[in-house]
């Protein structure tokens, strides 16, 4: 930080310290001031297109871009003076006379930046009469996206995006003047495992996603930030969830998953594995204990759990480390691998202590992984060895713990079923439904990384604390509270002499 | 009248050869920058000389040469602007055809004084059919070891390849122009930085115009105070004058800066013919806001015109007669700036096609009492607000015809 040059600016009179090579726009952000613009976006270059952040600077004699204009020392800045006020309102007079206002029915609406700044910078009457220019509205550009081009304000934030940015550069700009809309080159659709960031970063309704099109309107929806555990770069990501109301069946609760801002790690970009993420904190969850014995019976995990330890109590001490296994996974959050070690390893002393988790798959080279887990680093620093099971070994235990449902990735259903046929105690900590579930004679509805709060690790060695960002599922419980109640079930948690 | 040895358009239609072009005295203004003066000095006569740039913004050439960066490592390039799209002018066509080596000769000069090795020269695609001439005359000077390596046994050298542009007018927007050169849609980039230090493939870039860089021979070979003379001290030279419309000769007139509208006119194209008056006259391609007819008493230099509250431009005059209606003009105009934004910026893109929808709804008719003051409503919000100089110079020329005859347009809007 201490070679960074800062200046000194006024911006409406106050004094502003920004480093050296900052633009106006974010030496304003600094103080305070917030100037308007659409084709800006921090993460790309400049442009200058919308023209929507004109400001006053001494000493010119027109207005000059905010987004481009770098500080200098001294610089005297006005971002609120009638000139400035008069060429913001005709940037938006001049937008919305083609723009199609159709507000009501529009995904962006309540998140749009055209209807923001005609609240705060418009408030004009209209004055455009002539026909509007007809273009497409429902453009499939590929992977799900729709592009709406009356929308489109044409600040190419989307095709910046994809030449700087994933360097891919499906979408051009095409024809000119009025008719210059944007588009895909022939038979070459948007195409990248990024493209859901173009939804993310269109200022307007133009691009919209099939996912989320229609479904609920913006001002319903919880923003929850958290860490996306689908790989192991740990990008921050929001969740966006509705709360107040109960739930229909198959009826939504994450509506989308976006990009977070994280300079250290993902910048403000997502891919679309993790932006699916939706599905999995949503779609084939366990809401409830279920027993396989007595499938209607309403369980309690309490209860169920009360079970589990009376299992396990009735391994005498020194047969537990041959006679119970455990398989856990790297999706887990340090606080709870440091439980599981002390209760698993310390305390029991188990010997079998296993990880099932997800396959690597490739990387893009960009933000995706090759590790498909988040805490693959917690693992290790709790001082887990993550080591895959043999099913023999499994077989061979009295009473088996098994979280998560990864064991599929590596043995077939029929295999691991053979191999727990004989196995009196088998229990299932699952967050979503699966042919394992068949396997375990009760099965435990866990919470999904979103519906809890930890820290991860991250590939780099990063460690990132994360809150609750969305209410758990009713039913579910989070493997912590799994460990503790195990811990004090079996009389561990207070360092007491072995209960057994 | 300008003896023909130094017209920038010679009268003699085989005057584009070689040959003819080294009996007028071809290439050795090149010879002498080349192998007797230091670049330095090439610009420097250059500047002392008062050259303003001929493609309408009229900027010193030898100041802008000045900006480029001296030294360093990096390649430099120079484009010669071919594209010359401003409606009502035809004069580069002429230099093309008719005396390409001079432009070339210019071209060598200009690459010698900057220290540049590379020239692109771009035209426009609707001169592909003319550019033959240009083709043979860029192979012959490099036959000759005019161009090349080593010219004129010296150690410099120059390539010279010709673009062809494909049809938009934004092209002759000097970034616009490095935009397509490099292969991509030719829109306007955001300045700074400028291309001098900032320009064609991220390297320093001149652009000149074809008029300009072929005035570059005469200042060299006959020196800055023989070019000013034919001038004004501070715009120096002749310009190439296109005169189009109603009046009698139309066609190009190379005369001294600082002529007087009025004289070009009535006394070199005639005037206009038997049974037409002059309504207004656009002095300098068309973004050149409008003349009345008591307002041409102006000398045709950039100076004067811009106190004139008009610009010199391309010196492209359109002389309109009294039977045209005003309301036609505005519609041509409308409809030209709509047609050409490129469609990069908001008030641009926006404002010249929401103008020129007005316009085509009172050219059919149904104009509106307050259409003409949302015009010019429109128009300020162009102006002074856009990526590139196109937003002014739409913004211009319409706020100019409706200022000026507004009378006849209300008659028109509201009979």
């Amino acid at each position: 930080m201490s070679d960074v040059k800062m200046l000194g600016l006024t911006i409406d009179g106050r004094t502003v310290h920004a480093a050296e090579g900052t633009n106006v726009l974010k030496a304003a952000e600094l103080a305070g001031i917030s100037i308007p613009h659409f084709c800006y976006h921090p993460a790309i270059e400049a442009e200058g297109n919308c023209r929507m952040c004109l400001v006053e600077i001494e000493g010119l004699p027109k207005l000059d871009l905010a987004c481009s204009t770098i500080v200098r020392e001294g610089m005297i800045v006005r971002t609120s003076t009638p000139a400035v006020l008069q060429a913001r309102k005709d940037v938006l007079e001049f937008l919305l006379a083609e723009h199609p206002l159709d507000c009501p029915i529009c995904d962006k609406a309540g998140e749009c930046k055209l209807q923001e700044y005609y609240e705060r910078h418009g408030l004009f009457p209209g004055r455009f009469v002539e026909a509007k220019e007809k273009k497409d509205k429902k453009v499939a550009i590929g992977k799900g996206l729709l592009l709406d081009r009356e929308r489109c304000i044409l600040c190419t934030r989307c095709v910046r995006f994809l030449r700087k940015v994933t360097g891919t550069g499906e979408l051009g700009v095409f024809d000119r003047g009025v008719r210059a809309e944007i588009g895909i080159y022939d038979g070459a659709p948007v195409d990248n495992n990024y493209s859901g960031n173009l939804v993310d970063i269109c200022p307007v309704g133009a691009i919209t996603d099939t996912d989320f099109r229609f479904r609920t309107r913006a001002w319903f929806l919880k923003k929850g930030p958290t860490v996306c555990p689908l790989c192991s770069r740990g990008c921050a990501v929001v969740v966006e969830s509705v709360t107040g109301y109960p739930l229909g069946k198959d009826e939504r609760k994450v509506f989308r998953i976006r990009a977070g801002e994280n300079p250290a790690v993902n910048g403000a970009w997502i891919c679309d594995l993790g932006r699916a993420g939706r599905r999995d904190i949503d779609e084939r969850r366990h809401m409830r204990v279920m027993n396989n014995a007595a499938p209607e019976e309403e369980l309690s995990w309490q209860r169920a759990l009360a079970d589990v330890t009376a299992r396990i109590r009735a391994v005498p001490g020194p047969a537990r480390s041959a006679r119970i296994a455990v398989v856990l996974n790297s999706r887990l959050t340090c606080e709870e691998l440091a439980l599981a070690k002390r209760l698993f390893d310390d305390r029991l002393g188990l010997n079998k202590i296993f990880f099932a988790d997800p396959k690597p798959g490739a990387a893009d080279g960009f933000l995706l992984t090759e590790e498909r887990m988040p805490n693959a680093r917690g693992v290790f620093q709790s001082g887990f060895l993550p080591i895959l099971p043999d099913l023999d070994t499994l077989a061979a235990a009295e009473v088996v713990l098994v979280f998560g449902s990864h064991l599929l990735e590596y043995f077939s259903e029929e295999a691991i079923s053979r191999a727990l046929a004989g196995t009196p105690s088998k229990f299932l900590f699952s967050a979503h439904a699966g042919p394992l579930d068949r396997s375990a004679e009760i099965v435990f509805p866990v919470a999904v990384p979103a519906e809890k709060s930890g820290t991860y690790i991250n590939i780099d060695g990063l460690r990132q604390s994360f809150g609750r960002a969305v209410e758990p599922s009713p039913g579910v419980v989070p493997e912590l509270d799994i460990f503790m109640s195990l811990a004090n079930g079996l009389g561990l948690n207070r360092g007491e002499p072995d209960a057994c | 009248m300008i003896e023909d040895a130094v017209r920038l358009i010679p009268a003699d239609d085989s005057s584009w050869r070689l040959e003819a072009y080294l009996r007028r005295g071809g290439y050795e203004a090149a010879r002498k920058a080349v192998t007797s003066m230091v670049p330095q000095d090439v610009i420097a006569e250059v500047r002392r000389a008062g050259l303003r740039g001929r493609g309408g913004a009229g900027f010193p050439a030898g100041l802008k040469w000045s900006f480029v960066p001296q030294g360093g490592t990096a390649p430099k390039y120079l484009c010669v602007n071919a594209d010359e799209g401003e409606p009502g002018t035809f004069k580069d066509r002429a230099i093309l055809v008719r005396n390409p080596h001079q432009l070339l000769e210019g071209l060598i000069i200009a690459a010698f004084g900057v220290g540049i090795g590379q020239a692109f020269i771009y035209v426009r695609g609707e001169y592909a059919s003319i550019a033959g001439r240009l083709e043979e005359a860029l192979a012959e000077a490099c036959a000759k070891g005019f161009l090349g390596r080593g010219i004129f046994g010296s150690d410099f050298n120059l390539e010279v390849v010709v673009h062809f542009g494909a049809g938009a007018y934004i092209c002759g927007e000097e970034t616009a122009l490095l935009e397509s050169v490099e292969g991509r849609r030719g829109q306007p980039r955001l300045k700074p930085p400028f291309p001098a230090v900032v320009g064609l493939f991220r390297s320093p870039t001149v652009i000149n115009n074809v008029e300009t860089l072929s005035n570059i021979p005469s200042i060299i070979g006959r020196g800055a105070d023989w070019f000013i003379a034919r001038g004004l001290p501070k715009d120096g030279g002749t310009r190439i004058f296109g005169v189009s419309g109603a009046v009698r000769r139309p066609g190009l007139y190379e005369l001294p800066v600082g002529t007087p509208l009025r004289a070009i006119i009535e006394t070199h194209a005639g005037g206009p013919p038997d049974g037409l008056a002059i309504k207004a006259v656009v002095p300098g391609g068309l973004s050149a806001p409008v003349l009345r007819p008591d307002e041409l008493d102006v000398p045709m230099d950039f100076d004067s015109l811009a106190r004139a509250g008009s610009m010199l431009g391309s010196a492209g005059v359109i002389v309109i007669g009294d039977r045209t209606p005003i309301l036609d003009v505005l519609e041509v105009m409308a409809r030209f700036y709509a047609h050409e934004s490129c469609g990069q910026c908001t008030p641009c893109r926006l404002g010249t096609s929401w103008i020129h929808k007005i316009v085509s709804r009172m050219a059919a008719g149904k104009g509106q009492r307050g259409d003409l003051d949302l015009i010019l409503d429109l128009a300020s919000g162009m102006r002074g607000r856009t990526l590139c100089p196109m937003g002014d110079a739409a913004a211009m020329p319409i706020h100019a015809i409706i200022s000026k005859f507004r009378n006849e347009l209300e008659r028109t809007v509201v009979p």
